[in-house]
């Protein structure tokens, strides 16, 4: 009986979750308030981008400082596409994915051999030079420093051109990115992630090829976050380097942590939280980073398992329940 | 089944394992002892693939193993536990023993992404199997508990539960025993004769003479990275140069 009412309580929360999402855009239309859409498409999009490198920080162990690349070579390769070549918005979207995965796993396969400050080294310079790349490109197809313009995605002729259109594309996306995730890490393939971010030399012990799994994470974390760079830039429609500096690998890291790794709620408390932080402090201008320096701070400190995590421990606590450990 | 010959290993100019030559048979204890700082878990890093040899040949089952990688070796059918205890201690008892049979499952990328049916089969299989492994050695009451929340004893049982889970034709137990209380100790003992059982030969250093005399049917003498000695128990008890190694020589 109590586990039937478990469920429900269970059932009911989702069915909540998702109704709230649902109607999340029209509130915000009623109160004519559009700008809270838009932050919701960026949220959305972010959670992708984050999922990625939470596959490979958080269950995988290997960080990536250079995020924002594959972020760039998703918006910018997909951008291009379109423009020169004429491909329909989200076929290009998933044809340069699918590049930067390629990259990633060619990056990942020297880079696998490194660990923890060297590899953060090594992704940092790779971020660096995706973006000399974009600032500086043969023949200016990138439009350098000005950037340029695009469209909005469209499905079969339908346009994705108001911002409420865009947000149940990018929940719908978000759902089936957040699935497959989850169906990896219950896997074989995932518990082969966690292996390798416990104890790689034990991994390798017990028959895990840790080169192999290494470039897979590297891979996953690469088309999520290209994926993310295409939803960003045809929803924002347009496109500079400035984006896709190392600030921007920096904020999924501290998106990432400050919500919590190797958690569905941590990616997505961590991006909301991050981001409406970011727009209440959009005047601050350079100090920004000052503060995601202490926010990442007061996370090491005070919650070393992320947002989620101490919120989750509150909540449980206040209850007098146990302390979950699966987060 | 698992043979060794002339394998010498060394660490810039200091020879870890000199020249060293020892056989396991199919369905026994074998034994490794020595001295600390012999060259024991040196030669089963050898074995298991963390260290390429210098010279030297490893054959199990008729592959040339020498220059694999762990993984492969992992999956020609030689399971390790380490002398330090390397479990994924952030999981649960479970998953250990289910990533100790990675190289039994056969579910890819594309099939775990899109949780096929034969991947969803294979998954409730392997987490029957892991349950099983664990009611061997009477962990399954800790099943959903984090590894490192056992005993240190117990540690050990997972260790050697995990590597089991991958269907090994020889395990290589890397002193079992040290940590373990004396009740566990005994558990231990019956334990390794319920692997037999199973048809899974053992390669077994331990400190424990009791226990090593009391389970191996053949025991092979590290010291210095030679070998000294080699034989049955009874005789390795009495052999002059083993006692030399031990209690030391005039």
């Amino acid at each position: 009986m109590k586990l039937l009412d478990k469920f429900k309580m269970e059932y009911i929360g989702k069915v909540g979750i998702a109704v709230f999402l649902l109607v999340l855009p029209l509130i915000f239309h009623a109160f004519n308030y559009d700008y809270g859409i838009l932050i919701c498409c960026f949220g959305a999009l972010y959670v992708i981008a984050v999922s990625g490198l939470d596959v490979l920080f958080g269950y995988c162990g290997q960080i990536s400082m250079g995020q924002a690349a594959f972020f760039a070579i998703g918006a910018y390769g997909s951008v291009i596409m379109h423009k020169y070549l004429g491909i329909p918005v989200l076929v290009s979207m998933i044809i340069s994915s699918i590049l930067a995965t390629i990259i990633g796993c060619i990056i990942a396969y020297p880079a696998s051999k490194l660990v923890f400050h060297f590899l953060s080294l090594a992704t940092t310079a790779f971020g660096e030079v995706v973006y000399q790349l974009i600032c500086q490109s043969p023949k200016g197809i990138t439009g350098n420093f000005t950037g340029f313009f695009t469209d909005y995605p469209s499905i079969f002729g339908y346009k994705l051109n108001t911002n409420i259109k865009f947000y149940y594309y990018a929940l719908i996306m978000v759902v089936i990115f957040l699935i497959l995730k989850s169906n990896i890490i219950k896997s074989r393939i995932g518990r082969a992630f966690i292996a390798i971010r416990e104890n790689s030399h034990a991994a390798n012990g017990m028959g895990i090829n840790v080169t192999k799994f290494k470039v897979m994470a590297f891979g996953i974390s690469a088309f999520y976050t290209a994926y993310a760079g295409g939803m960003y830039a045809h929803l924002t429609r347009f496109i500079s380097p400035e984006t896709f500096a190392n600030k921007q690998s920096v904020m999924f890291l501290t998106m990432l942590l400050f919500g919590g790794t190797a958690s569905l709620g941590g990616t997505v408390s961590g991006v909301f939280v991050v981001l409406i932080l970011n727009e209440i402090l959009r005047s601050a201008g350079r100090y920004q980073l000052f503060a995601y320096g202490g926010l990442l701070l007061l996370v090491v400190v005070i919650f070393p398992g992320g947002f989620y995590r101490f919120i989750k421990d509150f909540i449980n606590k206040q209850k007098g329940g146990t302390k979950d450990a699966e987060g | 089944m698992l043979r060794v010959e002339n394998v010498t290993l060394n660490f810039e100019g200091l020879i870890a394992v000199n020249n060293v030559s020892l056989t396991v048979q199919a369905n026994k204890i074998s034994g490794l002892i020595g001295p600390n700082g012999a060259g024991k878990t040196t030669f089963f890093n050898r074995i298991s693939g963390v260290y390429t040899p210098d010279k030297g040949s490893i054959t199990f089952d008729g592959h040339r193993i020498d220059g694999k990688k762990p993984y492969q070796i992992n999956k020609l059918g030689i399971a390790r536990t380490y002398q330090v205890i390397n479990l994924f201690k952030n999981m649960n008892l479970l998953e250990n023993v289910m990533v100790g049979m990675h190289s039994n499952l056969h579910s890819n990328f594309f099939s775990s992404m899109f949780k096929t049916k034969v991947q969803r089969a294979e998954e409730k299989e392997a987490l029957e199997r892991a349950y099983d492994w664990l009611k061997f050695v009477n962990l399954e009451h800790k099943a959903k508990n984090l590894a490192g929340s056992l005993s240190y004893g117990e540690q050990r049982l997972l260790e050697i539960v995990r590597g089991l889970a991958s269907n090994p034709k020889l395990i290589l137990l890397d002193e079992p025993a040290a940590g373990m209380n004396s009740k566990e100790k005994e558990m231990l003992h019956d334990l390794l004769n319920k692997i037999l059982e199973k048809k899974i030969s053992i390669l077994m250093i331990e400190h424990d003479m009791k226990l090593m005399m009391g389970v191996a049917e053949y025991i092979y003498v590290l010291n210095y990275g030679q070998k000294i000695a080699e034989g049955k128990p009874s005789e390795i008890q009495n052999n002059p140069k083993v006692i030399e190694a031990y209690l030391g020589g005039e």
